[in-house]
């Protein structure tokens, strides 16, 4: 754990997440590929952060690093102005696989990091308790994660994540393997619950509508090697409801994201966009990934 | 790896002079030694086959049922799935009664009509005759000390390798640099079979008792260290990486993710090896044993009693079928998240 950990409540002074030129190389086959380049971000304290771009452009790499699973071959990430160099709890992951611990029950899963800290059993107890009934799961305190939906798991991942009071939580496309109802629903759950945290989250996505409802600001990235090609700020108010989504604002926001990230699709495929379609889009390419993000 | 230790009891089994199978395939001095060896192993063998087949979901042969959704629910959804579980039972206990009485029935007539065709019955004693020997045994303490003796060095034997073999396991799977260094020795004494080290066993240590120890406990030693090993290897990184991102530890990662983890694979390892520890340990005291169940056996074939051989082997058969049973209820009360028996413990 690093110094943060203790912080107790988020008055939203801290969380301030900096990634500077972070840069990411792999080796394949004896070359090196770059995975991301250059790339600068911020989350304020409190701050709802965004990351979109087309699959394989190093989102989820940039969100490892935040969390301290994997160094950077190039550049700085601090949190709060204290270089990331493992991971900790003063940084909450919520993962796109389910990711809780199948032995134990929901409340023992929440449980869990606080135990590390040493609170006391009936202190954690209280404690779990209240987040999962924040999060509506206190009936299934004692279920074991095989009983519950995968939206609830999730939930479960979230709270979970919240237990330690983190500084900033880490979302990995944490709706990606819902369907599109218990989506829709989860990020109604997820921003009330920030509203009333206010904790500052780096958020991993390729949803553009999942972006704009849950974000104040949003990065989207280019095609490999992942930069950050706009920042787009969602000027929608607070709180966010499910009505906003119909809203000419939104729709304009979807369409500009849309337009941004289809360029890079295409770039990626080896293609160009003129007016009225396409043209000279690699034959090799497959439907698949046209289907996925225009 | 689990086929492998079948492999190897079979192996042994089909050395068996008694069954006169012919087998090329041995070094001469590995078949020396099993030509020793008897049929009675083939009914242990057939319990490991069934050990290897031990899942956790698998264990369950009750329909899943609804779980209560609350815990108010609980009781009286406790007593409805017990009526559930028996209901969908019964059929399962007519067939396993049937099936058995079958096996004796078959038995009866072969014996009682001598049946002779290239297999034969003419010596075989009958289901009355070993009937009549368990009454006649236990008028003595001699065959219970026996049952007891085998049990005491099962119980030692297992329990080392099951302490040596998961902590091993544990340290193999998490860390390359262990792995490393003790995978190429471990690797040397893995294809000897437990019975070929009775020789080398009785050099080894210092008394009898000891030796046979020795050697069931590398009988159930190699199947526990390598399904442990594939346990933490099959440990989802994801996990991991969610204990650490909450503060964890190595040591916690070790121990309260990577074993819990780990543990379907362990008791695999734990059904396999009591298998094979029970192969082992028939062969040894068949061999140097002067006390157990293999001894009393043996000594029966030698002194030509055939109802006590049939009796010997029919112990030895409920003894193993007991110990994989006791490692299953175990198994299912340590592993409660895993398709929970009916009417079993609630968290």
């Amino acid at each position: 754990m690093n110094a943060h950990s203790s912080h107790e409540e988020n008055t939203a002074v801290r969380g301030h997440v900096e990634m500077r030129d972070i840069g990411m190389q792999f080796k394949v086959k004896g070359s090196t590929v770059d995975a991301v380049a250059g790339v600068s971000i911020d989350v304020k304290p409190g701050e709802f952060v965004s990351l979109i771009g087309p699959s394989g452009c190093g989102k989820s790499t940039l969100l490892n690093v935040a969390a301290g699973f994997v160094k950077p071959s190039a550049g700085d990430a601090l949190l709060d102005g204290i270089r990331i160099e493992r991971p900790g709890a003063d940084r909450g992951v919520v993962f796109q696989q389910y990711s809780l611990f199948p032995w134990m029950t929901v409340r023992k899963n929440v449980e869990f990091g606080l135990k590390i800290q040493g609170v006391s059993a009936s202190e954690r107890e209280t404690k779990a308790r209240t987040l999962l009934g924040l999060a509506g799961l206190l009936h299934f305190e004692n279920h074991y994660p095989e009983q519950l939906s995968g939206g609830m798991k999730q939930r479960v991942g979230i709270v979970r994540a919240l237990s330690v009071s983190p500084q900033v939580l880490l979302m990995d496309e944490p709706f990606g393997a819902l369907d599109s109802q218990t989506r829709v629903v989860m990020q109604e759950i997820l921003t009330n619950m920030w509203q009333r945290l206010r904790i500052s989250v780096l958020f991993i996505t390729h949803d553009i509508d999942e972006a704009i409802f849950l974000s104040d600001r949003i990065y989207v990235m280019t095609a490999r090697p992942g930069r950050i090609k706009s920042e787009i700020v969602v000027p929608l108010p607070r709180p966010r409801t499910a009505a906003m989504t119909s809203t000419p604002e939104f729709t304009n926001l979807v369409h500009t994201i849309k337009g941004l990230i289809r360029e890079e699709s295409l770039a990626a495929m080896g293609g160009e966009l003129h007016e009225g379609g396409l043209v000279g889009l690699s034959t090799e390419v497959g439907p698949r990934g046209m289907g996925e993000l225009v | 790896m689990r086929i492998a230790s079948i492999l190897d009891a079979n192996t042994h089994v089909a050395n068996d002079p008694l069954i006169k199978v012919a087998s090329n395939f041995h070094a001469p001095r590995v078949a020396e030694m099993a030509s020793r060896l008897h049929a009675a192993a083939s009914e242990v063998t057939s319990n490991t086959v069934s050990a290897s087949v031990f899942t956790a979901p698998a264990l369950n042969l009750a329909t899943p049922v609804a779980r209560p959704k609350s815990q108010e629910g609980a009781k009286v959804a406790v007593a409805g799935r017990f009526w559930l579980w028996v209901s969908s039972q019964w059929l399962a206990w007519l067939l396993a009664v049937a099936s058995i009485g079958a096996v004796i029935l078959i038995w009866h007539l072969a014996t009682r009509y001598k049946l002779d065709f290239y297999v034969r019955f003419n010596n075989i004693p009958g289901p009355a005759e070993v009937w009549g020997k368990v009454l006649e045994v236990n008028r003595s303490p001699k065959f219970i000390t026996n049952i007891g003796i085998s049990v005491r060095r099962i119980l030692l034997g297992f329990f080392v390798a099951t302490a040596l073999g998961v902590g091993l396991g544990l340290l193999i799977g998490r860390y390359r640099w262990v792995r490393l260094s003790s995978m190429p020795a471990l690797e040397v004494f893995r294809p000897i079979p437990a019975i070929a080290w009775v020789p080398m066993s009785i050099m080894l240590w210092p008394s009898n008792e000891v030796s046979i120890v020795f050697i069931t406990f590398l009988g159930a030693f190699f199947p526990i260290l390598l399904n442990t090993i594939h346990g933490v290897e099959a440990v989802d990184p994801v996990l991991l990486r969610a204990a650490r991102s909450l503060g964890a530890r190595e040591r916690t990662l070790l121990f309260e993710v990577i074993m819990p983890a780990a543990l379907p694979h362990i008791f695999t390892g734990l059904a396999v090896g009591m298998g094979v520890a029970w192969v082992s340990l028939i062969a040894a005291e068949m061999i140097s044993g002067q006390f157990g169940i293999g001894y009393f056996t043996w000594e029966a074939y030698s002194l030509i009693s055939y109802s006590e051989i049939a009796l010997g082997m029919i112990t030895i058969g409920i003894l193993g079928l007991l110990c994989s049973g006791v490692i299953r209820c175990t198994a299912r009360l340590a592993m409660p998240w895993i398709e929970r028996s009916p009417g079993g413990a609630q968290p």
